[in-house]
């Protein structure tokens, strides 16, 4: 049974960065030229680019034809949208089987049929006395205890019949799987062979010596065992065509007992049928007790009994209707995106089929229905119904000798009857797995009803590893713990049941057990699957500790995470006691400020992020304490990045924290700016406009206590200066805040005179905050910086016409227009749509606590590859907050971790190219305003860059991205977040610890035409280096408050001023890549068009020389004297400039 | 690469410098110490005859490629051996018109980082042009006696140079609203006199400030008339009234369907190509 196709699991787990070839082609040197960004798409149709349709009006405006019109009523009734419609016609073409392929495994069936029924007889012996199996075989069954009574012969099976779904038309690419189904005759059979294991024994037994016949064929190219759908008690034999065909079927040889060979009534749930006297070696507990029922034993021999009537029963529900076969299709599609088909109580596309045929049995599902409607239907089934409280049954009789469904709940997570009501269909299935089947199908039913224009992309197309999906991730192991475990736990009827398989048989009361514990900070829990394994047909099979490692994904709830108090009840109430029996040691009583003694339990957690790993301390507790595993054996993957970007000295925190304090600073010095007196105009608005005041700022920034005598002083103007002599002190950025003035008809209507009148008001705002509140304060024509507690603030005076006066222009017949100038455009972000985004972020923190860890990841990664620069910190903010605002097909992030990785896949898969990735704050855009959009960035494309991000505020320019990346830059970073996702992905998922998780932080330096190499000395922020340094120089900072009069030096970088020098002299030969957060090195490109020689003209001469080809004159870059430019521009800064020359010519 | 760097390596001191027609190359290094020099080149500023200059044509020297480390007082003190130097300009690309002659406030428009400049030189006499096209160089940028700072030591007067001075600043504040107020006064002292008065064909000019203020003739304002007009008409008009606008409606539905459908095609035919289809 269980036709859900199994095997190989070798599917990328990123998405190939293929999305962006042609336009954006060229990698590396090959078309590194910044100025190309727009000149490249505006040319020609570029291949791979969405064009707007053009139609004629003939064409638009002919008469339908029948045929048309009902195409399209169809794609209206049964389908979303005629979209949808052909990508799911599109994606079943790609899995359905093609009829060639299906004659070659008709052929290929019809010659095992034959070889199957050659393989001769052996002669009747012991089931104990296994010496008549050849050399060369070995039983595929772990013979615990070996001895058993019965005789065992082999002869041809009776019957071979084809089940499952390739006979139903319903399997799907790749990993064709063919069940077949052998009937043993009835001569191997014995009376009491449903008991103490001796069918699986025969079963084993069986297949064994057909193993041994059939691997000397040389039709088969593989010959190899294999559990069935997992099950430790039942091998099935998996057989492979020779030659190039190996990889088109795998066919699977079932056993199964001849029909009404076990009486029914013997293997109802509540039966026993494994002895404990047989199985333990002893009588059950206290002599004369009743002995324990074997409910899953009972269900795997009743599934090998039901095979042939579950295939005839789905032939004839999905018999001549095509659309639930797409459906089925689609649904195991669904299924293998998200994991969960395989492996030991997986969600087989088996149990969908017979879900189908449930819902068409409840008139639920139309036979005439598509497809999609079909997947819809499941889902919104399997979203609104929980099997686990309420089963259902496919079986209409009501013959009272046949069970409750209450009795199958009683020993059963989920119960689904088959139609002889018997038989639990989901029997295996665990309470968490369901769990997990419905929380998906909840996920897909909203994502459905969004009208979503990518939903077929996010529901059939993204595969959501555990790793990727889940916020925090456990691995246990080695899995021969779990057996100390069980024996902890009590489970021995469980593993008398499951046969010795002690991993399913502690899977469900420990998942149990941690669920209760996580309790409110718990959204759900998920397990893996033991895989299932196949192995060779002479080697014991595998044990049940070789699966390797039980994997937990945890998706956490952010509301419960902020508490580090678990409340339990009042002292004297009778649940105290099991409170104190759970939690143990932990418990502890409590008196509460409204008076209430509690018994309660107390984590200790000072910071966000130490709070964000409390799941780790109640699962290590709870499992040491209940089953018995140490802490070794847990191994906790949820806050392994959080170093990256923890503070210099911080090691508790991840510096959510400090970005608070920064916060309540600027709180409060807005609440001075509202409060001053003494302005001409009143301030209207306060507005935040740094990456510190969204909380997205890579380090936060600490209060700066300078040692004056690190600095020169310059007394007059009470600032300090760096010194030659000294180390660059330390770096202090101004967090920039906009403050706007009220209207008023005084402010001049000319541009120059209001840059005066601005000024006016910087220098009128020092002398006041400086006057009413005793807070250093300088004033500059732009701006005044303000320290406040040891922060430093840039106020800049904005007036909300400006941008308006500078758009104007006067035409010469005298009407003011207003057009968009540089400056204006200019103005307008920093005043306007910079202040909006921050607040509008700054909110999304407030709803998102991991916001700020993700973000900040995002932009660590990022510089670390030294593309910093190219890309603006509020577009990789929008990026970030993307994750957060449209997570589908995910869940919100709840950690750092899983957001990181989800910005890796989405910036190696998105298509830029032909998609504006669109971050709806606020959700403030309609559907129709979104559809709008798109078909307005479709036909702007060309003059668009090549990265879009719409946000409600900015529909239409994508600000943030105006000035890079270019295509290359865009294309380096798909292909290095392409690279990094799989690395980082194996490092977190690999139970045996991460190893070096910086790796993917370390920048490829290889691809670089020259190194410059600085000296620590002048990096002011050297200690915040991917590779902290373990020392570095003083930066001229105090541990102690000191006095604070004088200003300390701002935003003095040497790397970004030298980078700065740089790019002016050279930035038409070559791109400088630096990371600014502790970069020791700064990678130089050449451009290689500015490589050509260059015809003479008075413009092209910037550091070129003249040199004669071939006769004629003509200029080259002057690369000797560049190189020594670089030199006697950072005098001081560069330590050394290495060129590799091997690696251009000129 | 090779090939050539062994030619260059094996004579540049005996091979002559090229230099484009019409122009001298002088070699410039920063200073002693450097291996490699940059070329300026340098020729007399000529125009064509009708275009203007505020150059005077024969005492001005044009130089191509000068060095981001070359400031005007340096480029000044390399060529005065040629001649007394009158003024140096540093430009970033050439420029024939007049540049503005009152310097630039330095509280709004802070110097610009610089790159490779062209300048324009203006010797006292015609003839420092002509000494300066013969020299031989190699100019030393920095020397011993007049040593120029990079690097560390430049930013960080750099720095000191930006701590602003709140006080000068105030007094240019003061001194550029004083000149607009008075100019703004007498712009309107003249609108208010011509108010009214009629010019000599007859006709009177109708200001906002007027005893009954107009429209202002702004784009935005003409828009918004025509959008209420044109909002005025549609609300009279009938819509599926007619058999004929029904039909029309319907043939409009249609071909929006169709284009959507050929859209959609085009996507899946996009998605195609780039294997999308693919669950695995």
């Amino acid at each position: 049974m269980g036709p859900a196709p199994a095997g190989a699991q070798h599917r990328g787990t990123a998405g190939e960065p293929e999305v962006m070839e042609s336009a954006l082609e060229g990698t590396g040197k090959e078309g590194k030229k910044e100025s190309s960004k727009k000149h490249t798409m505006a040319g020609s149709p570029v291949e791979g680019l969405l064009q707007p349709v053009k139609l004629s009006r003939a064409e638009l405006y002919k008469e339908p034809t029948n045929e048309e019109l009902n195409r399209l009523r169809e794609t209206e009734s049964l389908f979303h949208s005629s979209l949808l419609r052909l990508q799911v016609e599109e994606l079943l073409k790609e899995v359905k089987l093609s009829e060639k392929k299906k004659e070659r495994i008709d052929a290929f069936l019809r010659e095992v049929n034959q070889r199957i029924m050659r393989v001769p007889s052996t002669p009747e012996t012991e089931l104990s006395n296994q010496a008549w199996l050849p050399v060369g075989v070995r039983v595929p069954l772990h013979q615990v205890p070996y001895t058993v009574k019965g005789c065992f012969r082999f002869l041809p099976p009776a019957q071979v019949t084809v089940v499952g779904s390739y006979l139903l038309g319903t399997c799907i690419r790749p990993d064709i799987n063919v069940d077949v189904a052998l009937t043993m005759p009835r001569e191997i059979l014995q009376d009491k062979d449903g008991l103490n294991q001796r069918y699986f024994r025969k079963r084993a037994l069986y297949l064994a010596h057909l193993a041994h016949h059939l691997a000397q064929d040389p039709l088969f190219g593989s010959v190899r065992f294999s559990y069935t759908n997992g099950c430790h008690l039942k091998p099935s034999l998996l057989l492979r065509p020779h030659g190039k065909d190996e990889h088109l079927v795998t066919v699977r040889l079932h056993p199964c007992p001849p029909p009404d060979f076990f009486r029914p009534c013997r293997l109802l749930p509540s039966k026993n049928n494994v002895r404990s006297a047989w199985y333990r070696g002893q009588s059950p507990s206290g002599d004369g007790g009743p002995e324990p029922p074997t409910p899953y034993y009972n269900t795997w021999v009743l599934q090998d009994t039901a095979l042939e009537s579950h295939v005839q029963l789905l032939s004839t529900v999905l018999g001549s209707a095509s659309g639930l076969k797409d459906g089925v299709a689609l649904l195991k599609v669904w299924l293998r995106q998200r994991e969960l088909d395989k492996g030991l109580g997986g969600f087989s596309g088996f149990l969908v089929s017979m879900l189908v045929a449930f819902l068409v049995s409840t008139r639920k599902i139309h036979t005439t229905m598509s497809g999609y409607q079909v997947l819809r239907s499941i889902l919104q089934f399997l979203a609104t119904t929980d099997l686990t409280v309420n089963g259902i049954s496919l079986c209409f009789s009501s013959d009272p000798s046949l069970p409750a469904l209450a009795d199958f709940h009683q020993v059963f997570p989920v119960v689904f009857l088959d139609s002889s009501g018997r038989l639990n269909l989901c029997a295996d299935v665990t309470a968490s797995t369901y769990r997990q089947v419905q929380h998906e199908a909840q996920l897909s039913m909203v994502l459905l009803d969004s009208r979503a224009d990518d939903g077929f992309q996010l529901l059939l197309m993204t595969p959501k590893p555990m790793i990727r999906a889940f916020d925090h991730i456990l691995h246990l192991r080695p899995l021969s713990r779990l057996q100390a475990a069980c024996h902890r736990l009590k489970l021995w009827p469980e593993l008398q049941d499951h046969g010795g398989d002690y991993v399913s048989a502690a899977l469900g009361p420990l998942t149990t057990l941690l669920e209760q514990g996580l309790g409110s900070r718990l959204h759900l829990l998920a397990h893996s699957r033991p895989p299932v394994s196949e192995w060779d047909i002479s080697q014991d099979p595998p044990r049940h500790r070789d699966s390797g490692v039980l994997t937990l994904g945890l998706l956490l709830r952010p509301e419960g995470l902020t508490s580090v108090l678990e409340l339990g009840p009042e002292a004297d109430q009778p649940e105290a006691a099991d409170f104190r029996q759970f939690w143990g040691s932990r418990s502890e009583l409590r008196r509460f400020q409204d008076g209430a003694i509690r018994e309660a339990v107390v984590w200790e957690a000072a910071s966000m992020a130490q709070k964000r790993l409390i799941p780790h301390q109640v699962v290590t507790h709870l499992l040491a304490l209940h089953a018995d595993i140490p802490d070794t054996c847990i191994h906790y993957t949820g806050g392994l990045l959080d170093t990256l970007i923890q503070g210099l000295k911080e090691t508790s925190s991840t510096g959510e924290e400090a970005l608070a304090a920064a916060v309540r600073c600027y709180d409060d010095l807005s609440r001075l700016l509202w409060g001053l007196e003494g302005l001409p105009l009143t301030v209207s608005a306060v507005q935040g406009a740094h990456p510190v005041l969204r909380y997205t700022e890579v380090f936060p920034p600490t209060p700066v206590r300078p040692a004056y005598s690190f600095y020169e002083h310059l007394q007059e103007r009470a600032s300090l200066l760096p010194r030659p002599d000294k180390p660059c002190p330390a770096y202090v950025e101004p967090m920039t805040v906009v403050c706007h003035l009220e209207g008023s008809g005084q402010w001049p209507q000319d541009a120059e005179a209001i840059r005066r009148v601005r000024a006016a008001f910087q220098l009128r705002l020092a002398e006041l905050l400086t006057q009413q509140h005793g807070v250093q304060c300088q004033a500059t024509a732009t701006h005044t910086d303000v320290l406040k507690d040891g922060f430093v603030f840039r106020i800049r005076v904005a007036y909300q016409r400006e941008p308006q006066i500078l758009r104007e222009t006067r035409s010469p017949e005298g009407m003011i227009s207003l057009r968009d100038t540089p400056a204006s455009l200019r103005l307008e972000r920093d005043t306007r749509q910079l202040p909006l985004l921050t607040s509008a972020l700054h909110g999304l923190q407030q709803q998102h606590p991991a916001f700020s860890g993700v973000a900040r990841l995002a932009k660590r990664w990022v510089r670390a590859q030294l593309l910093g620069e190219k890309l603006t910190d509020e577009s990789l903010d929008l990026v970030a907050a993307a994750l957060f605002l449209h997570p589908e097909p995910f869940t919100p992030p709840s950690s750092p971790q899983v957001g990181f990785l989800r910005f890796l896949f989405l910036v190696s898969t998105f298509d830029w190219k032909n998609n504006p990735l669109i971050v709806n704050l606020n959700n403030e855009l309609t559907v129709e305003e979104l559809v709008e959009i798109r078909s307005v960035f479709l036909a702007t494309r060309t003059q668009l860059p090549v990265m879009v991000i719409i946000t409600p505020q900015d529909r239409k320019s994508s600000i943030w991205t105006q000035d890079g990346p270019s295509p290359q830059i865009l294309q380096q970073l798909v292909i290095l977040a392409a690279e990094a996702l799989p690395v980082l992905e194996k490092q977190l998922m690999d139970p045996r610890g991460p190893g070096d998780i910086r790796t993917v932080f370390r920048p490829p330096l290889d691809m670089y035409d020259v190194l410059i190499r600085l000296s620590p000395r002048h990096i002011p922020r050297h200690r915040q280096a991917v590779d902290s340094p373990a020392a570095s120089f003083c930066r001229g900072l105090l541990s102690e408050p000191g006095p604070s009069s004088l200003m300390p030096v701002l935003g003095y970088d040497p790397p970004q001023l030298y980078l700065a020098q740089l790019r002016e002299a050279f930035g038409d030969l070559a791109l400088f890549f630096y990371d600014q957060h502790g970069g020791e090195v700064i990678g130089v490109l050449w451009k290689p068009t500015s490589f050509q020689p260059q015809p003479l003209k008075a413009s092209n001469t910037k550091g070129r020389m003249v040199v004669s080809r071939g006769g004629e004159l003509v200029m080259v870059p002057n690369v000797e004297a560049i190189l020594e430019d670089f030199a006697i521009l950072g005098d001081g800064l560069v330590q050394a400039v290495e060129a590799r020359s091997e690696r251009w010519t000129v | 690469m090779v090939a050539r760097r062994r030619k260059r390596a094996a004579g540049t001191s005996e091979t002559e410098i090229l230099s484009p027609p019409g122009y001298s190359a002088i070699p410039i290094k920063f200073s002693e110490k450097q291996q490699s020099s940059h070329y300026l080149y340098i020729r007399q500023h000529r125009v064509r005859e009708d275009t203007k200059s505020s150059w005077p044509q024969k005492r001005t020297l044009f130089v191509l490629n000068v060095p981001p480390y070359c400031t005007e007082e340096c480029l000044s003190r390399l060529l005065s051996p040629c001649g007394p130097v009158q003024s140096v300009e540093l430009q970033e690309k050439p420029d024939l018109a007049e540049s503005p002659k009152e310097p630039k406030s330095r509280f709004f428009y802070p110097k610009p980082v610089p790159g490779f400049q062209v300048a324009y030189v203006v010797f006292q006499k015609p003839g420092g042009v002509s000494a300066a096209l013969a020299l031989k160089g190699p100019l030393l940028v920095s020397t011993e006696s007049h040593p120029v700072k990079s690097g560390i030591h430049k930013w960080i007067r750099d720095y000191a140079d930006s701590v602003p001075d709140p006080e000068a600043l105030r007094v240019e504040v003061d001194t550029f609203m004083e000149t607009y107020d008075k100019k703004i006064a007498e712009e309107e002292a003249k609108a208010k006199e011509e108010e009214g008065v009629p010019d000599e064909e007859g006709w009177v000019k109708v200001t906002r400030r007027g005893r009954r203020p107009v429209l202002p003739r702004t784009e935005a304002a003409s828009l918004r008339v025509l959008e209420k007009e044109r909002r005025k008409r549609a609300r009279k008009e009938l819509l599926n009234f007619y058999a004929w606008q029904h039909r029309e409606t319907k043939m409009e539905h249609l071909a929006q369907l169709r284009k959507k459908f050929e859209e959609d095609k085009q996507r899946i035919e996009l998605m195609r190509a780039q294997r999308k289809f693919r669950p695995y």
